[in-house]
């Protein structure tokens, strides 16, 4: 027994190794710790011999080089940062997902950062899961109807996030999931913490009791404007048009500090005027 | 802490090199494509590097991302093997092949995820419960998954494996 597994063993261990994996090691090395910082916008493929090259100096000081990589991760207030922690694409008949999954580090409350993070990843998952059954279903109607499932068009499902503010005071940042067939639909989901607070903020922390009419008087301004500077710029008017902003009114905290008040496509004007955005100014 | 962590994390990387190419090459069974897939893999791992907070996971953890870019490269290419890799095997001329299979050769013959428990453990020298947390199944699974694999593997050799 103990004969042959050792002859196994052998051939395994005589699998003859290529010279050039260390290069390659190296150099995957390098892309992987570049990815991690940068987070998004990657390269794949690291063939070629100027990258061999690179990866030998590289092999030479890695030490250093990687020390400074991971030190040079973007911090935020000293503290409190969002990061990307999960980032996979699917590829499929019916679809092709492609999500940036964030997750929230705040050392200072980790009960907010915990809560804050399971919705996250709830949230995206039970994105992911009816935009599989929204694509599935429609590839289904498509070939009952009579068309050819080789020529269907995936749905293309993007799940990415947007840092829309981050000092000492606040951070804010946007999730999104947009669904392209014919149109494309964005679904926004918003997260704004105070930071000294610990915990996280509603207009009205921002805007004080009065922020229905504050933010109201805004967004009826902002059409305005709009329209003035614009005559191709439509929204909708009377009932169909707006009336006020909800209680839980969806909104990010922009650099200045402002509250930005969201409103999705439709919901205020023609599809092609896509989704609207207000700065409320802080009184 | 993290650092540390990311630190020796690339240090395992470069130190176990080697492991991760043979590993990779028995089961895409070409030099280019394991080089690519042991690539891709570590390039996946510290892109998420972030992920592992303990470093005795480290090794599981970054075999498990390894074998599964094995087996989704084995998976994506089976159906497309060159000819002149393909040739021999599918002409085996003797006879009864679980007579003269060498044991090496019969384990390439087991499904892909029996070749993992195999491997990892014979030749990785990986422990039951290592094995069951990089290819995420329980410790259960694992053992009969070796079970069956040695009983194909008797089969196939015709030797007391």
């Amino acid at each position: 027994m103990d004969n042959v597994w050792e002859r196994a063993r052998a051939r395994y261990a005589q699998t003859p190794v290529p010279e050039e994996l260390s290069f390659a090691v190296a150099s995957a090395i390098r892309t992987g710790s570049r990815r991690r910082r940068a987070g998004r916008g990657l390269r794949r493929g690291l063939t070629g011999g100027l990258a061999a090259c690179a990866c030998f100096m590289l092999l030479v000081n890695a030490n250093p080089t990687f020390a400074r990589a991971v030190s040079d991760v973007p911090v935020l207030g000293g503290l409190a940062r969002v990061f990307t922690v999960s980032e996979y694409t699917i590829d499929e008949r019916e679809q092709l997902i492609d999500v940036r999954m964030p997750a929230l580090e705040l050392p200072e409350s980790t009960d907010l950062e915990q809560r804050i993070n399971t919705e996250i990843r709830t949230r995206i998952e039970q994105v992911l899961q009816e935009a599989e059954n929204r694509a599935r279903s429609v590839r289904d109607a498509y070939v009952e109807t009579g068309g050819d499932a080789a020529e269907f068009i995936p749905v293309i499902i993007d799940v990415d996030y947007e840092i829309k503010c981050q000092n000492d005071q606040y951070l804010s940042f946007i999730l999104t999931e947009t669904e392209t067939r014919a149109n494309a639909y964005t679904e926004v989901y918003t997260y704004n913490i105070d930071l000294e607070a610990g915990r996280e903020l509603t207009l009205r922390d921002m805007l004080g009791p009065d922020y229905v009419e504050l933010a109201n008087a805004a967004v009826r301004e902002g059409i305005a404007a709009r329209e003035a500077a614009d005559p191709d710029a439509t929204f909708f008017h009377d009932e169909a048009g707006f009336t006020s902003i909800d209680e839980d009114q969806a909104f990010y905290i922009n650099e200045a500090g402002n509250p930005v008040v969201l409103f999705e496509k439709y919901e205020l004007a023609p599809g092609y005027m896509g989704q609207l955005e207000f700065e409320v100014p802080v009184p | 802490m993290e650092q540390t962590v990311y630190q020796q994390l690339t240090d395992y990387l470069v130190a176990h090199q080697e492991d991760f190419y043979r590993l990779a090459f028995s089961y895409v069974k070409n030099r280019d494509a394991a080089l690519d897939v042991v690539q891709e893999s570590i390039v996946k791992a510290l892109a998420k590097a972030d992920t592992v907070r303990r470093p005795e996971y480290i090794k599981t953890w970054f075999y498990r991302i390894l074998l599964n870019e094995s087996m989704n490269h084995y998976r994506r290419t089976r159906r497309l093997v060159p000819l002149e890799d393909a040739a021999p095997e599918a002409a085996d001329p003797r006879g009864d092949p679980a007579e003269r299979l060498d044991l090496y050769d019969a384990i390439e013959r087991l499904e892909p995820r029996e070749q993992a428990v195999i491997r990892l453990r014979f030749f990785e020298d990986m422990k039951l419960e290592e094995i069951a947390r990089v290819t995420s199944t329980n410790l259960n699974t694992v053992k009969s998954r070796l079970y069956k694999s040695l009983r194909k593997l008797r089969e196939l050799t015709g030797e007391e494996c």
